[in-house]
This record gives structure tokens, sequence and C-alpha cells, in this order.
């Protein structure tokens, strides 16, 4: 019969290795304040707002080698400052020493008070907001679009409804297909799919009208059921493994921090993203309205960077890689990063990748605009 | 460490948090059974306190199945005292008297509580009268759906044990075909990423399948339910008291975002068209060609 492999030595060297590490991880600890946690650091001005939302301008970190801005335009389930999580994993760092002239919406912190505001709100009313701010104060009549993940959607559909003001569109992450999760059925892969279809409509309505909006606490848990034994480990044995080792620690506290700013996502909002979206698949479709007028993706005839991650487990690849065949445009790219949905943004290998696929995506195009 | 104490230990913790789960079921049933008491003399219930050690400690895996049968036996007998005494309390009123009884029965906290929720709709949902028990009907519904939620969630987490139970039997299968093959044995971090492993494929499976699937969507629906109820008992207090109430937030903040969607819209409206074309040698900004767009019969229509 197998043993497992301890002998009172090797205990015995076991627990004087964890007792150092616990005491060396708690002096960390103890001495660490949550405002020693930054995130989103690198320097920016607020240039433009309304209600609750917020455009920021970054101050160049480089020679400026493109005229046409970029916008990062992120969704409201989560927030852009995991495009610059710190110094070293940053998107928005690394675009600004490669020279793009770089702005981030930024939805603020929706409360009861804005379960009103529908998707038409936020994008052809905020979003709308942004990009003539930014046209304006650049003086060109396009900018760069970069959408994340729902703010992809965002993107998506603004560039298909104002194509003329759209010079290029960069999709990271971005769901078009919204069922084709189950192209590759790949085990934990596409379960906010599966978990949204398992709702009637009816749920998604009574879930929002009893809650008001859609809470972010409500969200989290959904994804940590993606991922349901790191969830489990994730304070006792992962901690444990970096907690004596302070660039790790503040690394995993910074992405804590990241995670734990959960704002509600607006109720109605919500009830078109999953209804519309999620469960009756309208993007692709061409069936999706918004402001009143149907989001043609045919209408997309700008040049499209499609970025998705291979294992991303919440967007699968097969749901952003559908919209090839849609847009009306041969200038179409797509780059496939390794790793997950979060790790586009923080993992070492797709740092040396991503940002300069973007730059010299936007600057490639930048003369077009001219 | 032998393996098979690998498979015990996982046992001794399923055991402890099954310890807590009947700990768990007893303070509910108790708390309600006291609550409900406390309502038929006129007073109000006291909230269940949830129990401190839902994760039983290493401490408790010794005792917990001898816990389990004496909270088990403990519950039966508070039981067996509230049935007897219960229906004199009620003084014969057929409805409170059967609901007591159901109620009480230890085997309806694990179980389903259909006959309960007969009751109580009836309380809820039963034939109108213009001026009386509306604050009652209220409490009722909470109730009802208190009672709803807790079935429904008792359904899911049967879904999510047998996962756990399938994991265990999983997990002890490849100790075992191990156990042939590798005479080396398998030391603890190994073995602990074995049991992660194994459980977390088991858990997306489950997690896939239709039952997890369905009965967490009832669970979710339950909890709106109950939230729902809850608001309609505050509001209806609310507005005796002339306390500004949830609906009438919602109608201002309606009307609030209405009104922003409409001044957006003016706004546009506004903004001269100006044909666009990029700055030759000086950096003077353009004003860019929109479209002036009217509000959408859908923008103007705020969804209820």
């Amino acid at each position: 019969m197998t043993q497992i492999g301890t002998t009172p030595a090797t205990v015995l060297s076991d627990a004087a290795k964890l007792g150092t590490k616990m005491l060396t991880g708690g002096q960390l600890l103890h001495a660490l304040r949550d405002a020693d946690v930054q995130i989103a650091t690198t320097p920016k001005d607020l240039v433009w707002s309304q209600d609750k939302v917020s455009l920021f301008h970054y101050r160049p970190l480089a020679q400026k080698r493109v005229r046409v801005p970029v916008l990062i335009c992120y969704g409201l389930v989560g927030r852009w400052t995991m495009t610059d999580l710190q110094e070293d994993r940053s998107l928005v760092r690394n675009l600004l020493n490669l020279g793009l002239d770089l702005y981030v919406v930024d939805w603020g912190n929706p409360s009861r008070a804005d379960r009103y505001l529908t998707l038409d709100d936020y994008i052809m009313g905020y979003l709308d907001g942004c990009v003539a701010e930014i046209a304006k104060r650049a003086g060109v009549p396009k900018v760069n679009l970069l959408g994340v993940c729902e703010g992809g959607v965002f993107t998506t559909a603004f560039a298909a409804l104002e194509p003329e003001r759209v010079n290029t569109l960069t999709l990271t992450i971005t769901p078009i297909d919204f069922h084709a999760d189950t192209v590759e059925d790949r085990l934990g892969h596409g379960f906010i799919n599966i978990w949204t279809r398992s709702l009637s409509p009816e749920d998604v309505d009574r879930l929002i009208d009893a809650n008001g909006n859609l809470p972010g606490e409500f969200m989290g848990a959904i994804f940590n059921q993606m991922s349901p034994m790191r969830s489990l480990l994730k304070y006792n044995l992962d901690l444990l493994e970096i907690v004596d080792d302070e660039q790790r620690l503040m690394n995993w506290l910074r992405m804590e921090k990241w995670i734990s700013d959960r704002p509600d996502h607006p109720g109605e909002a919500a009830k078109q993203w999953m209804k519309d979206l999620y469960q009756q698949n309208k993007l692709v479709r061409n069936e999706w309205e918004l402001d009143g007028r149907r989001v043609d993706l045919g209408n997309i005839r700008m040049p499209v960077l499609n970025v998705y991650a291979k294992d991303d487990h919440i967007i699968p690849p097969a749901t952003s890689r559908a919209l090839a065949p849609k847009v009306g445009t041969s200038d179409y790219t797509e780059l496939a990063l390794s790793g997950g949905h979060i790790g586009v943004f923080v993992g070492a290998r797709s740092q040396a990748l991503f940002a300069p696929a973007v730059a010299s995506f936007v600057e490639q195009h930048d003369l077009a605009a001219a | 460490m032998n393996p098979f104490d690998y498979s015990k230990a996982v046992t001794d913790f399923w055991t402890a948090q099954g310890q807590a789960l009947m700990k768990a079921q007893e303070q509910a049933g108790k708390a309600l059974a006291e609550g409900m008491q406390a309502v038929a003399f006129g007073k109000f219930p006291m909230m269940p306190d949830m129990p401190a050690d839902l994760s039983a400690g290493a401490a408790d895996l010794a005792h917990a199945s001898k816990s389990v049968m004496e909270l088990w036996s403990a519950a039966t007998t508070i039981c067996g005292n509230l049935a007897t005494t219960v229906p004199a309390i009620a003084g014969g009123n057929a409805i409170v008297e059967a609901t007591f009884r159901k109620m009480v029965d230890p085997r309806s906290w694990l179980g389903g509580t259909g006959e309960m929720d007969d009751v109580l709709g009836r309380m809820a949902e039963g034939p109108r009268f213009a001026d009386l028990w509306e604050a009652e009907r209220r409490y009722a519904g909470v109730l009802q759906a208190w009672m709803n939620l807790r079935r429904r969630g008792l359904e899911h987490n049967a879904v999510v044990l047998q996962a756990w139970l399938q994991a265990g039997r999983r997990f002890t299968e490849q100790l075992a075909a191990r156990a042939g093959a590798d005479a080396r044995g398998l030391d603890a971090k190994s073995a602990l990423a074995l049991w992660t492993e194994t459980a977390n494929r088991q858990l997306l499976e489950t997690q896939r399948s239709e039952p997890f699937l369905q009965t967490q969507a009832a669970m979710i629906r339950a909890t709106t339910e109950l939230r729902m109820a809850q608001q309609e008992l505050v509001e209806h207090f609310g507005k005796q008291y002339g306390f500004p109430t949830r609906t009438e937030l919602d109608d201002v903040h309606r009307t609030v975002t209405e009104l922003r969607r409409e001044l957006r819209a003016m706004r546009r409206e506004q903004q001269a068209p100006v044909p666009a074309t990029l700055p030759a040698a000086s950096s003077e900004p353009l004003r860019i060609q929109r479209p002036a767009r009217r509000p959408s019969a859908k923008q103007r229509e705020t969804p209820k």
C-alpha cells in the first residue's frame, strides 16, 4: 500500500519552515495599510464628466507617435483599473510608452438612483459624449476605440451605429456571439453563458426589480463559482504560499483590491445585458436596438483588431471570434494571446505582445484618418 | 499517512459539515417555532442566530457523529414537546395547529415544506377584505417566502453535497489506483493537489448539470420573492408613518433619468453640424459633424 511520503524529520523541517514563513508574512501584513496598496497610478487628468461618468486623459510618457487618440472603454462589470494594475503590469503604461495618446472612461459607482439607466444611455449617451469630447480636443473627426469585455460590446455597437466617428476598433476579450460557448464546450468555460440561459427572462426582471441593480457582490459570487476550489483555497493556501514574499504579496493584494472594487451594474442596463445579449443573442444576429436604431455589425467598416485569450473561461474565444464574418471590412485581424481573461492584462507573456500589437495597429492606421 | 486515512479525514470533514448543517437547521427551526409562538402571544419574534461554527474546526471532527446524534435527539425532543403544547396555544384553530405540527416536524427541516407553503399561501393569498388583516397578510407573505427560500436552499445544497460525495469517491479511487502504480508514495502537497483537482472537476461538471442550474435558479427566484415580500411589508408601515418608500424613490429616480436623457438629446440637437475635416497646420479644434437625434420611443419610455 502506498504511504504518504512523510517522516518525523521532514515533518519537523516543514513545520519550522512554515513557522518562519508565517512569522515573516505576519510582520509584512501587520505593517501594511490599505493606502500602501495602490492601483491605477499612471498620471492622468479629468477632462470631461457627465452625471457619474468621468473621462480621463493620460499624461504622455513618451514622444507622441499618432495623431488620433485612443479611448479605453471598460464595461460596467468590474472597472478599467485592471488595465493599469501596477507599473510593470500595465496596458496603459505600455501604450503610453509606445507613443499613443490615451483616454479612459470611468463609469463611476452606479447606485440605486441609477437603476433606470439603460445601455442606450451608456453607449449612445455617455460613450457618445466621450468620443465627441476627445475628437474636439484632438481636432480630429474620428477616434480609436479600445473596448474591453462588456466595454467591447459598447464600442462594437457604437462603431456599428456611428462608423464615421471611429477610426479603428480594437476589441479585447469581447463577447459577440453569446451562444458560441457551446462551440468548444470546455469544462469550466462559459459558465456565465450557461447560467444566464438557465434563468427565464422573468427571473432576470424579478432579480433586478428586487435589488434595483445587479449587485457587484452577486456577480462576484457567480465569478467565484467558475473556479470553485480556487475560491476555497484563495485565502488560506494561496495566500500562505506568497505571504512572506513582499513583491508577490503586493501583487496579490493589488489584484485583490481590483477584485473587491465591484460596482453595481445599473438595473435596466443589466436586464438588457442579460436578456437581449446573453439570452437572446441579439448582437450577432444584428437584431439589437439602441436608441431606436438597429446595431448592424456590417456597418463596422473601419479596421478591426480583435484580441482574445486562448484560455478565457469567462469569454470563450469562439464567442469573440464570431465577429470575423460579420464585419463590413476586410481589414480584420485577430490576435490570440496565451492565458485567461485577466491574464491578458497582467500576464508576463502578454505584456510583451499585447500593447505592441495594439500600438502598431493604431499607428499603422493613423495616416488613414488624415 | 495511509491514503485511506485521507478518505477518513474527508469523510470526517463531511460529517462535521453535516453537523453544522444540522445545527443550523435545529436553530432555524427552533427560532421559527419560538417566533410563531411569540406572534401567537402578540410579541415580535427574534431573528435566528447564525451558528458560529458553520465551518467546523479540527477539534470537532472526532465528536462529529456523536454530536449529530445528540443534536438530532435534542431536536426531536424539543419538537415533540412543541407538538403537544402548540395545539393548546392555538385554541382549536385548525390552520394554525396544522402549521405548527408541520413546522415542528424535524423531517420537514430537511425535506420539503409543501403543506406549510399551502397553509401560508392561504393566509397570504386568500380572499381579501377591504380593511382587515392587511399587515398580517404581509407578514404571512414574508414568512411564506422565507420558508420557500429555505426549502429551495436545501434542495440546492443537496445537489452540491452530492457533488462533494462523488468527488470523494473519485479521490479515493485515484488514491487506490496510485497505490498500485507508484511505490514511492504521495506527499501531502501532491495529495492536496490531487484532491483539489478532483473536487474542482466534479464541481465544474455539477455546475453545468440541469439539477444544479434548476435548483440554483429556483433559489435565486425564492430570494427575490422574499426580498419583494419584505419590501412590501416595510412599505406598508412606511406609508402609515409618512416615510418615503422604495417605490416612491424609484419613481423619482426614473423621472430624473428620463429628464437627463431628454437634456442630453436637446444638447445634441443644439450642436450645429459642420463638415468634418482635419486641420492643416493649425491645431484648432474642429466641431464634429454628428447627426442630431431625437430620443427614441424606446428611450422615452423607460422600462417600468
